[in-house]
């Protein structure tokens, strides 16, 4: 007993010691490369009962690495997207995570911040090569406190999705391409019954696209502080726009917490919205629920800072808890290549690797704009409480769209509060 | 058969005592009474062991988890007394999840006790279609609570059967009340839901109470010339005391657990506007991550509805008399 605890605690030392010099790959594992392990990696491929994500892992990808690495077994657990975090929660709490996990980008900065995760930027010899080659907005979820913790595994971002008949109603011949455009348009389709735009809230995922695209910021470059960025002149003006068009019903209540809203999902479709913002996985929801629908895809309207827009995505993370880092690195390696990456593009996963995407528009036309926008796309705070900064940009942004307080004093609140979280970093 | 009679029966006195003889022939009898007293607890042993490792054991962890800046990780983190505590009694939303609460219980447990009690009564005599209306009201009680909230989203959402209703058919409003929009109206919402699911488990209680009510005593009342509303309060409501007590006591403490509904036809929203205290506790817990403030909240709640409770027995008891229980 004694003595397997002195070997563990060797082992837990030496790897710790190999890892803080930044060389615990430089040599590989090759020494100990014969001798057959199985990695685990947990994620959301079979999310929604579409198994098409999955299929391609389960029966192309794995097999095609497993054949490339006899001595390494993938093997790869399902799990639903909706109890994935919490799954991984309480793994983290038992010490029972897998090796690797598909992660949200937005989780990595939380279980970077517990110390569950290894830091790849130190661990991995050619990180810096392999991340250069990925999109910056999507590489930089993974950073934490100067360590990268993890490499892109699959990006998406929004884009402005409109139709014709919207179009025509607004009477534009083309979408919306500047803050100018949209305005203008708000003025053709008063008393239309449309309205010019609708989004299911004013988390950062919704608000980001707006405030970059108008030129301005949540909060400085090395993220120390919202206030003078968040409730800057620029995002104001920005914000101020947007409480004007809400006011003149110009945007659906959707945006302020209405449950009861029509989703943009159904509203755009329906002709009850004449533009939205949303991701590449629509066109799938579209194609079943809506045959007829053809969206018509367009960059997010630029305003004095061009055209913005936000980050989404999965990054792919290996546990500090895994036995076997030198295999599942290599299955990090196999996942940026372009047979893992252009694999999942028909599926609706669109590649993280910037030379690919002219392969990717080849392969689904349809992409070209939310390749385009990935150029300047960019990530929202990569700190632990994301889902906090969520909550504080609604409580505080809602009553300025009601107009019980002004859009400065709100976001000069929400940079107070988000202020504090920084502090804690 | 009440606790006390249970308790004599097997050979102890009310408190659950063994009693103590005196006199030697009592040996034998003693042993018997000791193995009688310990005959009971074996058999709640298995339920008992069940509650404690479900029940207790994860109420004591959340309990101590609420005194630590929990990371998960037991090695990161860190204790920090009653700051969980302070820090919710210096929280707004932690006071409007409160009030929401607060709010849900009044709003769902009186209509529940008198809808419930109403349709009790008017199905408590006996007609042929009486067990197709005890069916049809307890059918919302088995139906799954995921169901019949997503299925109240779309009745009170914008262009809903209620607008339609209100609006197109009875032209009492302009059928484009935005009900989930606003904290009152979203709150009114996911009440009625809560009463049209609670009306059948109550009346079933009811039903049951009413099977004992003494006939005897309904017909000398009505022979002394009581009326309806003197027969109904005199006889009644004394003989079903104990189940109103019953049905009380159990739908406020049901009434400050509400979480299902809420969470999935508002989710908390407009801006946490219609948050309950499990909504605020899952989103601190499950969401933020942060456990020790999520069990802190919990443990407030807990003794929320343990004083409750305890008041509500009290002042029942003291209105009946006696102990009702």
């Amino acid at each position: 007993m004694k003595r397997s605890r002195l070997i563990a605690a060797t082992a837990v030392a030496a790897s710790l010691a190999l890892v803080a010099t930044g060389c615990a790959a430089t040599g590989g594992d090759e020494g100990s490369s014969d001798e057959p392990v199985t990695i685990t990696f947990w994620g959301s491929y079979g999310n929604g009962g579409n198994s098409a994500q999955q299929d391609v892992l389960n029966d192309t990808l794995i097999p095609a690495f497993e054949a490339e690495h006899p001595n390494i077994t993938v093997q790869y657990v399902d799990v639903p997207y909706d109890d994935l975090l919490q799954k991984l929660t309480t793994s983290a709490a038992g010490d029972e995570l897998p090796d690797l996990v598909r992660a949200d980008l937005g989780w990595v900065p939380k279980f970077a911040d517990l110390g569950v995760l290894v830091p790849l930027s130190q661990a991995m010899p050619d990180f810096q090569e392999l991340a250069d080659a990925t999109f910056p907005g999507v590489l930089s979820t993974n950073l934490w406190k100067g360590d990268y913790y993890g490499l892109p595994l699959d990006t998406n971002t929004r884009v402005l999705i409109t139709s014709q008949a919207a179009l025509d109603a607004a009477g534009l011949d083309a979408p919306p391409a500047t803050f100018a455009d949209l305005e203008k348009a708000a003025g053709t389709l008063e008393g239309t019954g449309i309205s010019l735009f609708a989004d299911g809230g004013l988390g950062a995922w919704n608000i980001s696209p707006w405030i970059w695209s108008g030129g301005g910021a949540i909060t400085d470059d090395d993220m120390t502080t919202a206030s003078g960025y968040l409730d800057g002149a620029k995002t104001v003006a920005t914000v101020q726009m947007l409480v004007d068009l809400y006011q003149a019903g110009q945007i659906s209540t959707g945006i302020t917490g209405n449950a009861g809203a029509t989703s943009t999902a159904e509203g755009l479709p329906g002709n009850n919205y004449a533009t939205i913002f949303d991701g590449p996985w629509m066109n799938g929801i579209w194609a079943d629920q809506f045959p007829d629908f053809q969206p018509i895809y367009a960059p997010i309207p630029a305003g004095d800072g061009g055209s913005v827009s936000v980050v989404g995505g999965e990054d792919i993370v290996l546990t500090a808890s895994s036995k076997h880092q030198e295999a599942a690195m290599e299955f990090i390696r196999f996942t940026q290549t372009e047979q893992f990456q252009m694999a999942l593009v028909p599926t609706g996963q669109l590649t993280v690797i910037k030379d690919f995407g002219d392969e990717q528009v080849a392969t689904v036309p349809y992409l070209k704009v939310f390749t385009d926008q990935l150029a300047t796309a960019k990530a929202r705070l990569a700190i632990p409480q994301g889902s906090e900064v969520d909550t504080i940009l609604n409580e505080e942004l809602v009553p300025a769209f009601e107009g019980t307080v002004t859009v400065k004093e709100a976001l000069g609140n929400a940079a107070k509060r988000i202020d504090e979280l920084l502090a804690e970093q | 058969m009440t606790i006390t009679t249970l308790g004599e029966s097997l050979g102890t006195d009310a408190a659950g005592q063994v009693p103590v003889a005196s006199v030697p022939p009592a040996r034998q009898r003693r042993r018997s009474a000791t193995r009688a007293g310990i005959v009971p607890y074996l058999f709640i042993a298995p339920g008992l062991a069940l509650f404690a490792l479900t029940v207790l054991y994860p109420t004591f962890q959340a309990f101590q988890l609420s005194f630590f800046d929990w990371k998960l990780v037991a090695s990161a983190s860190k204790f920090i007394g009653l700051d969980n505590y302070v820090r919710a009694f210096q929280d707004d939303h932690f006071w409007l999840s409160l009030s929401n609460s607060g709010i849900y219980m009044v709003l769902t447990v009186v209509p529940q006790i008198v809808i419930g009690l109403a349709i009790a009564l008017l199905l408590a005599r006996k007609s042929p279609t009486q067990p197709l209306f005890r069916v049809l009201f307890y059918l919302p009680v088995v139906t799954s609570w995921v169901v019949v909230s997503l299925l109240f989203r779309f009745l009170f959402s914008d262009d809903g059967l209620i607008n339609f209703t209100l609006g197109d058919f009875l032209h009492l409003t302009d059928g484009s009340t935005p009900w989930l929009a606003d904290r009152w109206t979203a709150l009114l919402a996911i009440c009625a839901l809560g009463v049209w699911k609670g009306i059948g488990w109550s009346m079933m209680i009811f039903l049951a109470a009413l099977q004992g009510v003494p006939t005897a005593l309904l017909e000398a009342a009505e022979m002394d010339g009581a009326n309806r509303w003197q027969r109904f309060r005199a006889v009644t409501v004394p003989a079903i005391w104990p189940a109103l007590l019953f049905v009380t006591v159990m739908l406020v403490i049901g009434g400050f657990n509400v979480f299902v509904s809420v969470y999935l036809m508002t989710g908390g929203g407009p801006a946490g506007r219609t948050d309950v205290l499990l909504t605020y506790m899952y989103s601190q817990a499950f969401e933020n991550l942060d456990f020790g403030y999520g069990s802190a909240i919990a443990v407030l709640l807990t003794i929320i509805v343990f004083v409750l409770s305890v008041v509500q027995l009290r002042v029942f008891r003291d209105r009946n008399g006696e102990g009702a229980l």
